[in-house]
């Protein structure tokens, strides 16, 4: 090849149209991209090109003069082969494989000659470099791709990061569809909205993703309609732009994991052409307020799975992180992002771990200043030393503060989630159910959130279900059609309460009673208070659905919500009114990280009990021990006997055994309790939780460790395998059999 | 003295490493070992160690590392030589040892003491011999011929590895 080519250009032609088919949908506004395809041509016919690069460009302009219906997808593989195409043109190697003709476009009224034309039956040598089946091929018919593959060997930390972003652009997308399925002539809303979609599909269309950047552009498209006014957003609009950030979701979802390892290259079925036919629909369709949507989806499945492997192209793509380039073209101004973004952006990402060593070391700190202070008072008194050691506590103190905070988040995002949850619940079941969010400010800890997001969604789904009663009985009982679930957080001393409030039919004590005689969960002459009624909704195996639905009330309802929050120190509490609503208090501890422990020493050394699982603390009188077989031991504890437990024989230390000089602690986890046996009470301490680690993994019987007040490490005793039952001798630890 | 960054610790008969290597040595029951300067942290004075029931014998406990609890590991049980009591030259080095997570987490073994860093040549080094029956070899990464004398260079990955449900713990058996 004559070295005075114009290969630089006709790379920045081809870049320049990369970007603009990033951004402009070909098939209505093509005018810079005609501009740019004819320079193109005139750039490559002069450079006296192979016959397929020829074809190629010239069939282009063609496309641009009568854009096929699918355009988007046309221009896109089109650009990308003829990238390859001109890399192999450079180096003197034949054109890749334009491995399957184009077919014609579907809509042949609109089918340009151009697409047709497009080089068919190239050089065969070129397939040993290409393997057919990894290349990518144009789009033949009106199919539009089902399936987005995670490019293959593409810059993994550019994926990460278009995944992240991704992520954050679906949580705005989703609040701001929420809040215009109420307000849908909100600007602001829908520009965050608009902007998201816009971003999402610059970004996808950088990282080659045609099939996200096609998605985007048709919900783009909707939003748009909807800022000129031309398309006010209904209902049937919002749930397409969900769907269509489900769909995104889903894709990144994959694409993230595919990332860690997981099957990577593995296609991704993506709904895409359902939702972008829905899309279209509500474009064309004029709005209506209410009711559902039923524009049945074109059922993707009559194409088959069209399998649109997307590769990188030769050519590097252009730096995602750019700020997308906006042609002029492009008629839409994007206003700047609120300040909200300005907010996030203010805040540093750090390594969990990091922040866990600073915690660590804090700790540390105050120990060591406390043996300061002990060495300062035996050394005798000094007014000054003493006046700076205070000084010195109040700032560890603050410091340790600070540095326990540091992993506190908002639960908004957790909230937010639920309020798409509640839409789609209300929208599944026919009712019409608001959610009042308050509180979503209230920070805890991060794991504690991720912990709570569960149960949070499922006592949802139970209140909407079960509690909001449908629009008829409301109306007829003199309620509003729509129901009102309120979810609330706020600080409540050192613990975090959540509130689920309903304003529906309420918890009937007697067919709670009925029920659960009927399952045989209490017996038929049981006497039970109020409270103790409405707790049986927590018991196992209770339900209270007449039909159990697809929704909940599969059996695994309250019962798994209450254990797992118990097995976070959490608790939930139940008020109803009938006929009035319910109310579920959840309070639970602001971080994991700590806990309050009974010091208590066993044979010299301390161990920690978690003061939850704690009831009480005596010494027992002679003669409240009693065996059985004379190996089990029961104490009288104010007239129900409760199995003991003798921690030092347990733990194989040589305690003391006259229970007469020892203590008993009254532990609970459950329904079951137990008598602990230990030496003596030494003291109350908040401890900071620290994890024995992977030596210790098959050891249980210790929910951790923690750093005691003289700088000893105590271990966390777990209550709850203390209390479970063990097989045989209660004086052994039952977890000696290790897998 | 080369200031090598190659980790020698896994050495096969075909692989010695070309450049001199810097270990740490230590005294356990009058014999000499050494494990790579790379992997150890630092090395500490015997603590008070809080012991973890059910574990087996050659694991001590855990110690507070400034604010990290670790574990602590008796080499002497771990290797089967003749238990002894602590004295004012026994030690802890901490060391680096790779997490099943990923990583690397710290752990800590007990010795008699430490005697220096040594800087062992490639020709100094042969492969563990196979005692047969009669030694434990696993642990064994080579052996290093330091003028008359012979030191046992191990692999605390290894070491730390084994910890873990390949034995059952030595506590008291549940009684069924």
């Amino acid at each position: 090849m004559p070295p005075d080519l114009p290969f630089p250009d006709i790379r920045g032609l081809l870049r320049r149209i990369g970007l603009d088919l990033a951004f402009v949908d070909p098939a209505t506004r093509c005018d810079s991209l005609r501009e740019l395809a004819i320079q193109l041509r005139d750039r490559i016919v002069a450079a006296d090109p192979p016959t397929e690069v020829r074809a190629a460009v010239e069939a282009a302009v063609k496309a641009c003069d009568q854009p096929p219906a699918d355009a988007a997808s046309w221009f896109g593989c089109w650009h990308e082969w003829l990238e390859e195409a001109v890399t192999a043109w450079e180096q003197g190697r034949p054109a890749p494989a334009w491995t399957n003709a184009p077919g014609r476009p579907g809509h042949s009224a609109t089918s340009p000659p151009a697409a047709p034309a497009a080089p068919a039956a190239p050089a065969a040598p070129a397939a040993p470099t290409a393997p057919a089946a990894t290349r990518w091929q144009p789009p033949s018919g009106s199919t539009v791709e089902s399936v987005a593959v995670l490019p293959a060997g593409s810059d993994a930390e550019m994926m990460q990061l278009f995944c992240a972003e991704a992520v954050e652009l679906l949580a705005d997308i989703e609040q701001a569809a929420l809040v215009l399925e109420s307000q849908p002539d909100d600007a602001e809303t829908l520009a965050t909205a608009f902007r998201g979609f816009h971003t999402l599909k610059g970004n996808a269309a950088v990282m080659r993703l045609v099939v996200l950047q096609r998605l985007a552009h048709e919900v783009e498209s909707l939003l748009e309609a909807a800022r000129r006014g031309s398309r006010r957003l209904d209902r049937d609009a919002i749930d397409v732009i969900l769907a269509a950030a489900d769909v995104v979701g889903r894709a990144v979802a994959e694409m993230g994991s595919q990332l860690d390892g997981q099957y990577p290259g593995r296609s991704i079925p993506l709904p895409v052409t359902a939702v972008i036919d829905r899309a279209q629909a509500v474009i064309s369709k004029p709005s209506r307020p209410s009711g559902i949507l039923v524009a049945g989806p074109v059922s993707p499945a009559a194409d088959g799975p069209t399998i649109a492997p997307i590769v990188p192209a030769a050519e590097p793509a252009p730096p995602p992180r750019a700020e997308p380039p906006r042609p002029a073209a492009d008629p839409v101004a994007v206003p700047p992002a609120p300040a909200q973004r300005a907010a996030a952006a203010a805040s540093v990402r750090v390594d969990t771990t990091k922040l866990d060593l600073l915690v660590d070391l804090v700790g540390e700190l105050v120990i060591a200043q406390s043996m300061v202070v002990q060495a300062a008072d035996q050394a005798g008194h000094d007014d000054q030393l003493t006046r700076m050691l205070g000084h010195l506590r109040g700032i560890t103190a603050d410091l340790q503060r600070t540095a326990l905070t540091m992993r506190m988040v908002p639960i908004r995002g957790t909230f937010q989630k639920m309020s798409r949850l509640v839409r789609d619940t209300a929208v599944q079941l026919g009712k019409e159910i608001r959610l009042v969010v308050e509180g979503e400010e209230t920070e805890l800890d991060r794991t504690v959130i991720e912990e709570l997001s569960d149960p949070l969604l499922h006592m949802l789904r139970n209140a909407a279900d079960h509690g909001i009663e449908s629009p008829a009985q409301r109306l007829a009982v003199g309620k509003p059609a729509a129901g009102t679930l309120r979810l609330r957080a706020s600080h409540q001393g050192g613990s975090v309460v959540v509130e689920i409030t309903d304003d529906g039919r309420g918890l009937d004590p007697a067919r709670l009673r009925a029920k659960a005689i009927e399952r045989g969960i209490i017996s038929a002459d049981a006497i039970l208070d109020a409270r103790e009624t409405l707790e049986l909704i927590f018991a196992p195996g209770f339900s209270t659905a007449e039909q159990v639905s697809d929704l909940s009330g599969r059996g695994v309802g309250m019962d798994v919500v209450r254990r797992n929050l118990e097995r976070l120190r959490g608790k939930v509490e139940i008020a109803s009114v009938p006929g009035q609503g319910t109310t579920f208090t959840i309070s639970m501890p602001l971080t994991l990280a700590i806990i309050e422990g009974l010091i208590v020493a066993v044979a010299g050394q301390r161990f920690v009990i978690p003061t939850l699982a704690v009831r009480e603390s005596f010494r027992p009188r002679s003669g409240s021990v009693t065996t059985v077989h004379a190996r089990g031991e029961l104490v009288d504890v104010r007239g129900s006997l409760v199995p003991l437990v003798r921690l030092g024989r347990r733990l194989g230390l040589a305690a003391e055994e006259d229970p007469g000089r020892a203590i008993v602690v009254v532990v609970e986890a459950g329904h079951d309790r137990r008598c602990l046996l230990v030496d003596e009470l030494v003291g109350k301490q908040e401890v900071v939780i620290k994890s024995l680690g992977e030596t210790f993994a098959g050891r249980t019987g210790f929910a951790g460790a923690a750093i005691l007040g003289d700088g000893r490490v105590g271990l966390i005793l777990d209550t709850a395998a203390l209390v479970r039952p063990s097989r045989g001798s209660s004086e052994k630890i039952p977890s000696e059999t290790v897998a | 003295m080369t200031n090598s960054t190659r980790d020698p610790a896994r050495l096969t008969p075909d692989e010695a490493p070309a450049r001199p290597a810097k270990y740490l040595t230590f005294s356990l029951a009058g014999e000499t070992y050494g494990v790579p300067v790379l992997a150890v942290r630092e090395i500490i004075r015997l603590c008070p160690v809080t012991s973890v029931a059910g574990m087996p014998p050659h694991v001590r406990g855990v110690i507070n590392l400034r604010g990290r609890v670790i574990p602590l590991v008796d080499l002497r049980v771990r290797f089967g030589l003749p238990a002894a009591a602590d004295h004012d030259r026994t030690c802890i080095i901490v060391a680096q040892v790779t997490a099943a997570a990923g990583g690397t987490r710290p752990y800590a073994v007990v010795v008699d003491g430490v005697e220096d860093v040594a800087t062992i040549a490639a020709s100094d080094l042969t492969p563990a011999p196979d005692f047969g029956d009669a030694v434990d070899i696993r642990f064994i990464t080579g052996m290093a011929r330091r003028g008359a004398a012979v030191a046992t260079l191990i692999d605390l990955d290894i070491v730390a590895a084994a910890d873990k449900a390949a034995e059952p713990p030595a506590g008291p058996k549940a009684g069924t």
